[in-house]
């Protein structure tokens, strides 16, 4: 594509050949906003694996982030439109239909693709949630998008996706992190490869592709449909800033609503129980306190005297030390710098040991 | 960005801070309403607000997004103006049509803006917003009324909002540039998309629309090899109506030929006595009269006939009309109209003392039908009179036809003279609810070779093609059939007339 102020998408049917994720959903957006308002669009495209979390979730609860980070290279990235969170990789094939907001339906385009997996020997359905399902388990996740003039449907295929890996990434059993965001809602999933052998990443897309242009009175397919590669892009300034924004700390934590995070653990010196309240990826206030253990648990170690009446005020010192930082990005000698300690080696005190144990719990948390 | 927004907006702040000293602009406070999102949608959760308060905004500027099940929706301002207060925060759920925020716009007398959409607040009710400018006193919503000119077109999330069919594209434009529009008389949907941005119009396009109006007169219409969408106007729209509802009729038809030859031979004679006042003044002879009328006593005066009701030669409907009005009073079932006023109860036909014919006529501006009532007591003459005014204000733009040539009341029968378009000789009319018992297309009349006729030799004769179609609820085909002869023996004989000194 030329380099141009004015670019705009003039085709109906969009396959992007990059693998990108954050390209792909920049594309996505820039297609989105500036194509024709009153002419439908098809895109196509597969992502390298992520996950992708809904616009308005929270990704503490959505996705197994220490399972994430052992995996290399796997980002998880938040989507524009709403809806729950997916897992990507090659054996997923995603689909977005753009219509004028007025005449959009999403029944309607659901069925598009419902046809076009139909049509390659499935027998497929759709369920309440108007995602397509084989059966009782799922094969596609949908998402929607409404602005102004336009609205768009897009969701997942699963075509032969590694589903131990999503199993893995999307486990997250965090229940008492109460969050004002959209949950996802759990189901079964499958892939098309299970029900029928046959089916590939090329005859899925070459089905929609059918499928959208009757529908949508399409005659000239070959001329419509428009390969993008991410060179292609390069000029395009709405895009590259897209590219840019996904990743950054602002659009993937700072768009997280409002959550609290209740958690207990149980020290050789009592058991603290924190209660962390988030809001937009910041630490908006941290209550800790401090039950002491009975007799019967510590009855190894010894209790130092006083070590409840040190412990206080420190506990204070900790709150003090989150407030205002991003969750899940606070370090354990940085929580500990906020009470004077340096460094996990410096003093041996017990009081000063409890607070290292916190410290790193609390660490450790934010990071869970 | 909130310095650089305002350096942009410049002039509408200012605007806003003078607005008092400016005679016809008042700052108003309105309420913006979660509109229906469609999707049967009935709350949503507000996720985040693009906007604080007492942050300037532009209609079309990003105001919220808002998340319901499994959609993201982004709204926008409908107005320009400012921020004042953010009625549901973020994180919590909004039903829809409730309040989201209020937001102060300047009102300027320009700008007519239907009074549903100004809600002005009543600053008692809100103790703490201090900074709500002075609010005036004829705060009614009724009072906008003297503002209006040119509705201003809503924006699709303003809560009063309701689409309008026939505009598929809206139009972007800053109330300068509206304003600008409307000094110089320009129509901005003659423009729309505007070179701005997302097709805002821009003053620049207004002044090449004139430039370009100017050397080139009126715009030509743009063909292209394309499929275009048209909408029905509401003439056609109606007629669309009224035919789905003509599918509960159930029609009969029925056709013949009228032999017109003798009256053909009548109509010159009929036409040399055209009385005076159906003629139009320049061709009124004005032979002096040695003995006049009047000279004992004056007859009664004629009536007043418009000048779109003066004509100078008869053609054959009037005298098709005036035959099918004796018809009916000799058949009452014609002169009776459907009045079933329960519908559990049984029919009713309600017979009308006079014979009622609609007329169908084709206009520029739609079918229509409006009816002669009584036309049994009207002459030849005054019923081509009749026809000639009633076609005068169909083809009036917009059309001149009223409720009086066309009362709810309506004819028993229909006539539809589609002869005079093309030359038909049958048809298949449709019968619409309100359009009577019965309906007659009249073809072309045409000069044919009658073998039955001269002694088996054959004649030539003027035919005409009538075909009916009537509503078999209430007539038997026997009985069209047989009203039909009635006429024709008028039509084809019009000497019959003479007897009754019609």
């Amino acid at each position: 594509m030329p380099s141009s102020p004015n670019l705009i998408p003039t085709h109906s049917i969009y396959l992007s050949k990059s693998t990108n994720p954050y390209f792909n959903l920049s594309l996505e957006d820039w297609l989105f906003r500036h194509k024709a308002p009153n002419e439908p669009l098809l895109l196509l495209y597969r992502d390298d694996p992520c996950v992708v979390i809904g616009r308005n979730q929270n990704p503490w609860k959505e996705v197994n982030l220490p399972a994430l980070r052992v995996r290399e290279g796997v980002p998880f990235i938040r989507r524009r439109s709403g809806g729950g969170t997916v897992y990507h990789d090659l054996g997923n094939t995603n689909f977005s239909i753009h219509l004028p907001r007025t005449s959009f339906d999403r029944h309607m385009t659901a069925q598009v693709v419902l046809r076009a997996v139909c049509s390659l020997g499935i027998d497929a359905t759709v369920n309440d949630r108007n995602d397509i399902c084989v059966g009782k388990e799922k094969v596609s996740g949908s998402a929607y998008k409404i602005v102004s003039q336009r609205a768009y449907h897009h969701g997942t295929m699963l075509i032969s996706t590694q589903l131990n890996t999503l199993g893995d990434l999307l486990h997250n059993t965090k229940d008492t992190m109460e969050t004002k965001g959209v949950a996802s809602v759990r189901s079964p999933v499958r892939n098309l490869q299970q029900f029928n052998r046959g089916v590939t990443h090329e005859a899925f897309v070459d089905a929609v592709v059918h499928e959208f242009s009757k529908e949508y009175g399409i005659r000239n397919v070959d001329g419509e449909v428009q390969i993008v590669s991410e060179a292609s892009c390069r000029d395009i300034e709405y895009i590259q800033n897209g590219m840019s924004e996904l990743p950054s700390w602002e659009w993937a934590y700072g768009q997280t609503p409002e959550f609290t995070y209740t958690v207990s653990q149980a020290f050789e010196w009592g058991t603290v129980t924190a209660k962390i309240r988030s809001k937009h990826g910041i630490i908006l206030d941290c209550a800790c306190s401090l039950s002491v253990a009975d007799d019967s648990v510590s009855s190894m170690s010894a209790i130092q005297p006083g070590v409840v009446d040190s412990l206080n005020p420190q506990l204070k010192d900790i709150e003090r030390a989150l407030l205002n930082r991003r969750y899940g990005f606070v370090s354990a000698i940085e929580i500990l710098k906020g009470l004077g300690i340096n460094g996990m080696d410096d003093e041996t005190g017990s009081g000063v040991r409890a607070a290292k144990d916190i410290a790193l719990w609390l660490e450790r948390i934010m990071n869970s | 960005m909130f310095t650089r927004r305002l350096q942009g907006k410049r002039f509408l702040v200012a605007c806003l801070h003078t607005s008092r000293r400016v005679q016809n602009s008042r700052k108003v406070i309105e309420k913006f309403k979660l509109a229906d999102i469609g999707e049967g949608i009935t709350e949503c959760e507000i996720i985040k607000w693009n906007v604080k308060p007492q942050a300037v905004i532009q209609a079309f500027d990003p105001l919220c997004e808002v998340q319901s099940d499994k959609a993201s929706v982004e709204i926008t301002s409908p107005f320009d103006g400012v921020v004042t207060e953010l009625l549901v925060q973020e994180g919590q759920v909004a039903k829809v049509g409730s309040n989201l925020c209020l937001i102060e716009v300047v009102k300027e007398a320009a700008i007519g803006i239907s009074p549903n959409v100004a809600e002005p607040v009543n600053t008692s009710s809100n103790p703490d917003t201090n900074s709500l400018p002075t609010i005036e006193s004829e705060q009614e919503p009724g009072s906008s009324k003297e503002f209006a000119s040119a509705p201003r077109r809503k924006h699709p999330m303003d809560p009063t909002f309701t689409p309008d069919t026939k505009s598929n594209s809206p139009i972007y434009a800053t109330p300068s540039v509206r304003h600008i529009a409307r000094q110089r008389g320009v129509d901005l949907s003659q423009l729309a998309p505007g070179s701005g941005k997302d097709g805002r119009i821009e003053r620049r396009d207004i002044d090449d629309y004139l430039a370009g109006a100017a050397t080139t007169g009126a715009p030509v219409a743009l063909q292209d090899d394309q499929d275009v969408v048209v909408e029905l106007g509401r003439t056609r729209h109606s007629m669309w109506k009224a035919m789905e509802k003509s599918l509960h009729i159930p029609h009969f038809g029925y056709s013949t030929t009228l032999d017109l030859t003798t009256l053909h031979g009548l109509l010159p004679s009929l036409n040399a006595n055209i009385p005076p006042h159906f003629l139009p003044p320049s061709v009124i002879p004005t032979l002096p009269l040695a003995v006049s009328p009047s000279s004992v006593y004056p007859p009664s005066p004629p009536p007043e006939v418009p000048p779109s009701g003066q004509y100078t030669r008869l053609t054959y409907l009037p005298f098709l009309l005036k035959t099918l009005a004796k018809s009916m009073l000799e058949w009452p079932l014609f002169r009776a109209s459907i009045t079933t006023t329960d519908p559990s109860s049984k029919p009713t036909l309600t017979i009308r003392p006079h014979s009622d014919i609609s007329v169908a006529l084709s206009t520029p501006n739609g079918l229509y039908t409006p009816t002669i009532q009584s036309a049994d007591s009207h002459s030849m003459y005054a019923l081509s009179s009749q026809l000639k005014y009633l076609s005068h204000l169909g083809r009036q733009i917009p059309c001149g036809l009223t409720p009086k040539e066309m009362p709810k009341r309506g004819g028993t029968l229909t006539v539809s003279n589609v002869g005079a378009i093309g030359a038909g000789d049958f048809a298949a009319p449709v019968l619409v609810p309100g359009g009577g018992v019965a309906i007659v297309a009249l073809g072309r009349a045409k000069w044919v070779w009658d073998v039955d006729r001269g002694d088996g030799s054959g004649e030539r004769r003027l035919k005409l093609g009538v075909s009916w179609s009537a509503d078999h609820r209430v007539i038997e085909g026997a009985e069209l059939a047989a009203f039909v002869e009635c006429w024709r023996g008028y039509v084809e004989n019009p000497a019959r007339l003479i007897a009754d000194s019609v």
